[in-house]
């Protein structure tokens, strides 16, 4: 079987006043299809820069190194044409944005950029593509979603507004999510949710998903394999029962540790 | 008196404007009626439901939003009464890292800018002093001093956390407020951060409102927890007595939830079945459609469940429970 993604020998690059700044050295992994594969390590590691270099959305001041290679379904993305990557962004392949706020247009309803996924690969009709929209929003947990799809961003809770991001991404069930840190805004219950759509959407239409989140109790729960980043590089790649019970690198280990674990009677 | 509590907030309603279905504009309740004290040296945690008003409820007690019933009290001080010159020099005192960090900095200023600017602008330091103040700052949250000439959007989205953090310690408030200020930090470096906040607490009795959704973190910072449910707090206890006997059924829901932390105990979470509604006017219990509780009956809707005592300090709005009711 060949991988749904293989990303080889990736670097990149920053550039700014400073000089050049390396946030991704020659990382290289697979994403099987339907896979559940995390992507956990230090904050400012690359993870984002990880995500951004596959979607092809990397800053301006961003460069690939010149033997990197991201292949996803047979094509190389880093020579795809912008076209042919536009084509398969939302559709094929999508990003749930670690800070929505950020991410979603401010003036626009909610509900209408959901919409607008469907609208943009080729969905003719307007009506058909809000009941879709406002059946993804209810399946990722915002309560009232027809209410909802009027309301502006800034009129939604910080989870509300990563609930719509994931709607976004969801929407066309893409054959590949991926998610930073899609659950970080979320209580635990609409987290067991989400968590619970991805797992049905693997189930229903083979999605895979890069999950790149802190909780780790999110991993131990949800994932195959996980990918630990540190400083720009992949230190350990292992299943999750391996890396929650033989943690390889140094650094796992001290992650492990820091966990941070509820603590109930019995 | 030193059993004055430092903030103390009673009746607290809090009403949006947004654009409704129907009508144009249509007003929704986020805060319906919320009461709680933090003592000084005190971390609060407001916990609950995404939506269910956490952040709109700081945003109230920080004036930046306006209240539409209740009282804020901060060490004696009217909070809704304060204007101009005097809610400048208040604001000093109260600080707030908020949930979006990106939107909440100015994209102009580099990153030096950011985190001293409070210290010139409450005359607390400049010049070189200030420098070092932030080069200190911006090492305590774990990122470097050189960091200081970046702009926020060359950071990860972590590290703009933690320039939002070293913003709001540079003043040296006596009050913080924390809108899931360490969910974007892997667990070593929230581990560094929240050390720091403990520290300050125990050397300067720093007082926290601590609003975040990882129930572990929470036990590991909170001296008290209060849980919300769509606006109104539906219990409150010691963090000690909440997470061993929690009384509310949404309580209970809610940390049977947390995600394991092994891999081979995975099993099906609880799920909340049914749809919470938006907040709105409803007689009776918002919980009931969702509640799990065996004694639930046609009593628990027709009026709303009072926030009562169980033991001291362990408030809950549930008109089935009991503390001497198992834990499920
Ligand atoms: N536009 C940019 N210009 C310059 N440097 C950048 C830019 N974006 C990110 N960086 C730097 O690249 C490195 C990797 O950033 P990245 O966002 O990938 O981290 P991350 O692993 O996602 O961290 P976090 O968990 O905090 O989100 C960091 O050191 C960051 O400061
Ligand atoms: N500016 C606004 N205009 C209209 N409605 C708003 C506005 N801000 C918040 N709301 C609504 O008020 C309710 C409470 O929002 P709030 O942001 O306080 O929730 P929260 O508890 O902080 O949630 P989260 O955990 O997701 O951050 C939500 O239903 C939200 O849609
Ligand atoms: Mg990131
Ligand atoms: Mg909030």
């Amino acid at each position: 079987m060949t991988p749904l993604l293989d990303v080889s020998n990736l670097r990149v690059a920053y550039g700014d006043r400073s000089g050049k700044r390396v946030a991704v050295d020659s990382a290289s992994f697979t994403v099987e299809p339907g896979e559940i594969v995390a992507l956990v390590g230090e904050s400012g590691s690359g993870k984002t820069a990880t995500a951004l270099a596959i979607m092809g959305l990397l800053a301006n001041n961003a460069r690939v190194g010149p033997g990197s290679a991201i292949r996803f379904e047979d094509r190389d993305l880093l020579t795809l044409p912008e076209r042919e990557l536009r084509d398969l962004r939302g559709r094929r392949i999508s990003m749930v944005f670690q800070e929505p706020a950020a991410a979603l247009n401010p003036v626009m309803r909610v509900g209408e950029q959901v919409a607008e996924v469907a609208l943009v690969h080729g969905e003719r009709d307007k009506k058909k593509a809000r009941e879709q929209a406002i059946a993804m929003l209810g399946r990722v947990g915002l309560p009232d979603p027809a209410e909802q799809y009027r309301a502006y961003p800034h009129e939604l809770s910080g989870g509300m507004r990563q609930r719509v991001m994931l709607a976004i991404a969801l929407l066309l069930k893409p054959s590949l999510v991926i998610a930073d840190e899609p659950t970080s805004a979320l209580d635990v219950t609409v987290q067991a949710q989400v968590l619970k759509l991805l797992l049905e959407l693997q189930r229903e239409s083979g999605t895979a998903v890069l999950l790149i989140t802190h909780d780790l109790g999110v991993v131990a729960e949800t994932c195959s394999r996980a990918l630990v980043m540190k400083n720009g590089q992949l230190v350990e790649q292992a299943t999750v029962d391996a890396l929650f019970h033989a943690p390889q690198h140094e650094y796992t280990r001290e992650l492990l540790a820091a966990m941070p674990k509820l603590k109930r009677r019995a | 008196m030193s059993d004055r509590p430092l903030v103390s907030v009673g009746g607290l309603v809090v009403r949006h404007e947004s654009a409704g279905l129907f009508t144009r504009r249509a007003t929704k309740t986020a805060v319906a009626g919320v009461t709680f004290d933090i003592a000084r040296g005190e971390t609060l945690a407001l916990v609950g439901e995404s939506g269910c008003g956490k952040t709109t409820t700081a945003r109230a007690l920080l004036r930046l939003i306006d209240a539409a019933e209740g009282t804020m009290v901060y060490d004696g001080t009217d909070l809704r009464a304060l204007r101009g010159e005097t809610l400048r020099r208040q604001r000093k005192h109260m600080q707030i890292v908020f949930q979006d960090p990106f939107t909440s900095l100015n994209p102009r200023h580099t990153v030096g800018a950011i985190v001293g600017e409070g210290l010139l602008v409450h005359g607390i330091a400049k010049g070189d002093a200030a420098k070092a103040r932030v080069a200190t700052l911006l090492e305590e949250v774990g990122l470097s001093a050189s960091d200081e000439n970046r702009y926020p959007h060359e950071l990860s989205g972590g590290q703009r956390q933690r320039v939002a953090i070293a913003r709001a310690l540079a003043v040296d408030p006596e009050f913080l407020v924390l809108d899931e200020a360490v969910s974007a930090l892997d667990v070593t470096t929230q581990a560094q951060v929240l050390a720091l906040i403990l520290r300050l607490r125990d050397a300067r009795g720093l007082t926290c409102l601590f609003i975040a959704h990882n129930l572990a973190v929470v036990q590991q910072v909170a001296d008290r927890v209060a849980v919300m449910y769509q606006g109104r707090i539906v219990e409150m206890a010691p963090s000690r007595a909440l997470f061993d006997l929690p009384a509310h059924p949404y309580t209970r829901a809610m940390l049977d939830a947390v995600p394991v932390s092994d891999p081979r105990d995975r099993k099906e979470r609880t799920l909340l079945v049914g749809d919470p509604g938006v907040t709105g006017v409803q007689t009776g219990c918002a919980f009931y459609s969702r509640c799990s509780h065996p004694a639930k009956d046609a009593a628990c809707t027709t009026q709303q469940p009072p926030l009562v005592s169980l033991a001291t300090g362990h408030l809950a709005a549930c008109i089935k429970t009991n503390i001497n009711l198992e834990p499920t």
